[in-house]
């Protein structure tokens, strides 16, 4: 029932209640005043579709109020009734945006035609402003006329829908269990929770059950066999737009290419009421894959707007159940508007995204085969299938046989099945041609990112998250892989700008020019210089890596980029003036111009720091470096666990950066101990060697990634101190100090064994170290 | 000609042929259509010793057991080995978990170091067993598809992959998400999830799956928060002797 809210302001009581009662019995939803007075109160309480008024003969007040109702509330929609309709009162009435007038005495069918007509304007604007894409929606709107259209229902309301509907059918619906969100069958609106932010197992199993009969059989003379459809017709309650888009994927691969007559039997027997997701879980990425929002693929769509909900119909069955369950109205201009800031408030709720366009996926998993990333990634998958198993846009079955004890009757029956399985691709020859993980793991990613979308034209991962939660192993993210994979194909790409000799064997030893913006004095003898390169390029370097800094006719020196290369187009180089070319860069003044080579070298781990608790170890102007890393850190701190900072100086006077280290004493987020070998007066922190400090810390074994930069006697002792507590090579990093040149693997001074410390490194895992002999720590 | 089927049983507690008899009447009916049960202790009192099947129970605890089930073998066209102690070992198997090292060793699969006595062990340790009923106890629905596809003539479909397949199915809520620990990654499915469907979480009773990864599983019972000596406990009860013994 249309419920949509009417104010009538009118003096005369007659006219009054007969309009009341009229208004009334055709469903809406009405409110009455005797005059204009008082109506400014009652706006501004309450929203309304339209408002009908009575103006006198110079009706001054009464143009006032209209004037004053509009602009509290401009969508409310004004008709006025009027004995003298060619007074001046009504063109001024006109004016103020009235959307009619009729004329005294009323002729009801002529106001119930302006009426009309205004609720479809209504409509109207409605569907411009509720719409996602407004060009979806008006074609849409052309193929199913009449439907498409957004309303408001209140929760009260709702409720009485759905207490409606379980008197006829079975509804299921999302419920609260342990701390987690699951869909299971309801036996009343209060058990619902709408506002969930994921449930554990798809809604798709109810499209696709875990077990299901195809057909049953009896083995005698004249082998009868028999199909087997069986369904609940069921209605399912707050489905999320990237499961509905999940389920439009099923759709297409059950209903389109060789139809399935128990999907097609069981999802037409499916309605399907979504509830926008306005509190996205941690794991999601949705709005990455394009499914945070859906204008398709529901019978009706709530959003949660606070008091009400607006419904949105999407099919001519989500029109009948509205029509035959539910009461509800016009929504009012207070509650598009605030549809829109809650959808606008969910997007903001996201925490992960892609770093790429979705339509580069293809391609990167294309160039991304024979990546030793399979691999490495995969070692901890357990192959358990849980990934597969929560997954809404996954499918794959099984088909097995069931016979009864009298060995006659039987069944054939399907199962879940999945790609991550030990046994998915064994053939009956006891050859498997996925038969090591990293296969299982990459044909799932590019099932995901590839294969489907190339079938199907849909992407096969709408990006619930479920599956990087079910995973123990905590690998299952195809976010994570796609990332990981964009990423690695981006620092090849640097890579071979590096080597291609055609493009670039002028140019590999051409200093590009930067402009010194600023210079700050740290210590005596340290400064700090802010550059940008003179091209407006950024330098689009990762933290650990360094540049060649040249002044003409002094010279090059290799120096580390000490800012965070999330903070802007500008760097910073942090020197201590120690011979020729750093000494000359001491003096240097802002506007000066100086040479810039770079960036060299790998740069820290940050793939292999994500998510971990982080050591980081600096040793006097060892914090150059590991600066820049501390502020990437600091900048995505969501992506860390713990952050411990240790930092160690000779004295307190060769403490650089001491406006920062202020910043990270003080911050919540981190923890910063420092300590000096000799205290001067005044001094009250620690003293003594910085192995001390890791006494002080917690270090959790497993979770911990360690970076240190510092002299090489720093090293020995601090390796030594990690050692005791357990913490294994791998997760040590150190930044090395070599002796170099040209910065791009050619001149040989920093050569280490076989490798090039300004390529393979200047970072490396003290278990390459290991294996290093040269390198001795 | 109906197969002849005998149940012999060794160390254990025999829950598991209590267990096979727990069927309906009318499926029991059908069972005998289809088979000669010639020895079962628990319901017969005579015995033959003409047997095609034999289904073994129990696991081997003592040098007299051994002679047995080898004799046994060389009787029956097939043996089955019934409930988690003839399949894997099973709980008499913490016997032979002594010191530590020791533990760490058996956990670690490398090397299996006996004391004096006979260690617990599971019926393929002595004898090539061609099916297993796996479980303790096994559930009766697995013991009778065991039986079915025997007179089938095809393998029983017992899957391969780990109890988190069927726990997800079942759509149950991880018990590692609410701080516990589990083993079903790494364990045998089969028996549906019964655990964990409970209220409980996996102990490992159906053995492990045939390529488990207990590096990564290890790694995740210390993430939760497990010691080393705990993480041994866990993969103690019920599935490392098979592993050892193999
Ligand atoms: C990867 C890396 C990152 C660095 N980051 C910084 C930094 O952020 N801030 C900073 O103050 N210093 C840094 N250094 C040290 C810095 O490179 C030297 O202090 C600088 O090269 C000295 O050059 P110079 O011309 O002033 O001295 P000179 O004594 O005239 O040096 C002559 C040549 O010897 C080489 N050389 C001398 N000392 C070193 C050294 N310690 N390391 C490498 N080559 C050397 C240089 O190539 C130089 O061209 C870094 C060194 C490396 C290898
Ligand atoms: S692959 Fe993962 S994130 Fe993507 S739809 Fe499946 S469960 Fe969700
Ligand atoms: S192949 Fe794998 S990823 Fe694809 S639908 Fe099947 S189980 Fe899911
Ligand atoms: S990726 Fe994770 S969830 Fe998937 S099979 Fe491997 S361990 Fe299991
Ligand atoms: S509860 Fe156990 S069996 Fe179930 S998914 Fe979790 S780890 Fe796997
Ligand atoms: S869940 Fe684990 S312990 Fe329980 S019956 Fe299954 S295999 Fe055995
Ligand atoms: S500086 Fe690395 S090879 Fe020359």
């Amino acid at each position: 029932m249309n419920e949509s809210s009417v104010l009538i302001i009118e003096s005369d009581p007659i006219v009054r209640d007969s309009l009341c009662e009229w208004l009334k019995s055709t469903g809406f939803d009405v409110t009455c005043a005797e005059s204009a007075e008082g109506i400014v109160k009652i706006v501004e309480k309450r929203d309304f579709n339209i408002a009908i008024m009575d103006v006198r003969l110079h009706g001054e007040t009464q143009l006032a109020i209209l004037r004053e109702m509009k602009a509290i509330r401009p969508w409310i929609k004004s008709i006025i009734i009027t004995a003298y309709p060619q007074e001046e009162t009504v063109l001024e009435a006109k004016k103020i945006g009235i959307v009619d007038y009729v004329v005294k005495p009323i002729d009801l069918d002529d106001l119930q035609r302006i009426i009309h007509g205004t609720i479809e304007s209504i409509y109207k604007d409605n569907i411009n402003a509720i719409n996602i894409e407004s060009s979806v929606e008006s074609s849409t709107e052309d193929l199913i006329p009449g439907i498409k259209k957004s309303f408001a229902i209140s929760r009260d309301n709702l409720a009485l829908m759905v207490e409606n509907l379980l008197k006829e059918t079975e509804v299921v619906g999302v419920k609260a269990k342990q701390g987690k969100y699951v869909y299971d069958k309801i036996s009343g609106f209060y058990e619902l929770s709408l506002d969930y932010d994921v449930t554990v197992s798809p809604p798709t199993r109810y499209l696709l059950p875990e077990r299901e009969t195809l057909l049953k059989f009896r083995t005698d003379n004249n082998h009868r066999i028999e199909p087997v459809i069986k369904y609940t017709p069921r209605v399912i309650m707050g489905v999320h737009p990237y499961d509905i888009k999940a389920i439009e994927l099923l759709d297409e691969v059950f209903m389109t290419h060789n139809p399935d007559p128990n999907y097609i039997a069981r999802r037409e027997n499916t309605v399907i009421i979504g509830v926008d997701c306005l509190r996205p879980s941690p794991g999601s990425f949705a709005p990455s894959m394009g499914t945070n929002w859906t204008e398709t693929g529901f019978d009706l769509l709530l959003t949660d707007i606070g008091n009400s909900y607006i419904i949105k119909i999407g099919t001519e069955r989500g029109a009948e159940i509205l029509a035959k369950y539910a009461k509800y109205r016009l929504p009012t201009g207070d509650e598009i508007v605030r549809q829109k800031k809650v959808r606008g408030e969910a997007l903001s709720r996201y925490k992960l995204a892609l770093d790429i366009p979705r339509d580069r996926i293809p391609k990167i998993l294309e160039d991304s085969y024979d990546e030793p990333y399979w691999e490495s990634r995969s070692i901890s998958c357990l192959s358990c299938g849980s990934c597969v198993m929560v997954c809404p846009t996954c499918y794959c079955f099984d088909v097995r046989d069931e016979i009864a004890l009298n060995l006659k009757d039987g069944e054939r029956f399907r199962c879940w099945d999945g790609c991550m399985l030990v046994d998915f691709a064994k053939v009956a020859s006891g050859e498997n041609f996925r038969r090591d993980k990293a296969s299982r793991f990459r044909h799932r990613m590019f099932r995901k990112g590839k294969y489907i979308l190339e079938r199907y034209g849909k992407l096969g991962c709408v990006g619930c998250g479920r599956c990087s939660s079910a995973c123990l192993a905590g690998i299952a993210s195809p976010l994570e892989a796609f990332n990981s994979l964009a990423d690695n194909i981006r620092l090849k790409e640097a890579a071979t700008r590096v080597v291609q000799p055609a493009k670039q064997e002028q140019d590999i030893y051409i200093p590009e020019m930067a402009e010194i913006l600023s210079v700050r004095q740290l210590t005596e003898k340290e400064k700090v210089f802010e550059l940008k390169l003179k091209s407006g390029k950024q330098l689009g370097h990762y933290p650990g890596q360094f540049v060649s800094l040249s002044i003409m006719g002094v010279g090059e020196a290799p120096l580390s980029i000490s800012s965070s290369p999330l903070r802007g187009k500008n760097f910073e180089l942090a020197v201590r003036s120690i011979g020729d070319v750093t000494s000359a860069l001491h003096a240097l003044k802002a506007g000066a111009t100086v040479g810039i080579r770079g960036p060299f070298g790998n740069g820290f781990p940050l793939k292999a720091f994500e998510g971990r608790d982080l050591l980081l170890i600096a040793g006097g102007i060892g914090l150059f470096p590991l600066r820049s890393l501390i502020q990437y850190v600091t900048d995505r701190r969501y992506d860390y666990g713990k952050v411990n900072i240790l930092y160690g100086c000779r004295a307190p006077a060769e403490r650089v950066f001491t406006d920062e280290l202020e910043l990270w004493k003080n911050s919540k987020d981190i923890d910063y101990h420092e300590t000096v070998d000799r205290p001067c007066e005044g001094w009250t922190g620690n003293v003594g060697v910085i192995t001390n400090l890791i006494d002080k810390v917690e270090i959790d074994v497993k979770k911990t990634m360690v970076a240190i930069v510092g002299p090489p006697i720093m090293y020995k002792f601090v390796i030594e101190k990690l050692k005791k507590r357990d913490v294994p090579d791998a997760h040590i990093y150190l930044s090395l100090e070599r002796r170099m040149k040209c910065g791009i693997g050619k001149c040989g001074h920093c050569q280490i064994n076989s490798i090039y410390t300004c390529q393979e490194g200047p970072v490396f895992s003290l278990t390459q170290l290991r294996s290093l002999r040269e390198a001795v720590l | 000609m109906k197969p002849k089927v005998a149940f012999f049983d060794f160390t254990g507690c025999e829950g598991c042929q209590l267990d096979a008899l727990n069927l309906e009447a009318e499926d029991l009916i059908d069972l005998l259509n289809g088979i000669d049960i010639v020895n079962f202790r628990e319901v017969m009192t005579e015995k033959a010793d003409n047997y095609d099947i034999a289904f073994v129970e129990g696991s081997i605890t003592t040098e007299g057991e051994i002679e047995r089930v080898k004799k046994i073998r060389e009787q029956a066209k097939i043996v089955v080995a019934l409930g988690a102690c003839a399949c894997i070992g099973g709980i008499n198997c913490l016997k032979n978990h002594v010191p530590m090292e020791e533990a760490l060793r058996i956990v670690y699969g490398k090397d299996a170091h006996y004391y004096n006595t006979i260690p617990a062990r599971p019926a393929d340790a002595v004898i090539k067993v061609d099916y297993y009923v796996r479980g303790c106890p096994p559930a009766t629905s697995e013991l009778v598809k065991v039986i079915k596809a025997l007179l089938l003539n095809k393998k029983p479909d017992i899957p391969n992959y780990p109890v988190c397949v069927e726990c997800k199915m079942a759509g149950n809520i991880c018990v590692y998400e609410k701080g516990q620990t589990c083993l079903g990654p790494v364990i045998r499915a089969g028996c549906n999830a019964v655990c964990i469907n409970s209220g409980r979480y996996c102990w490992g009773c159906r053995g492990l799956v045939d390529e488990p990864n207990i590096e990564s599983q290890k790694d995740i019972l210390t993430k939760y928060g497990l010691t080393a000596e705990q993480v041994i406990e866990k993969f103690k009860i019920y599935d490392t002797c098979s592993e050892v013994l193999k």
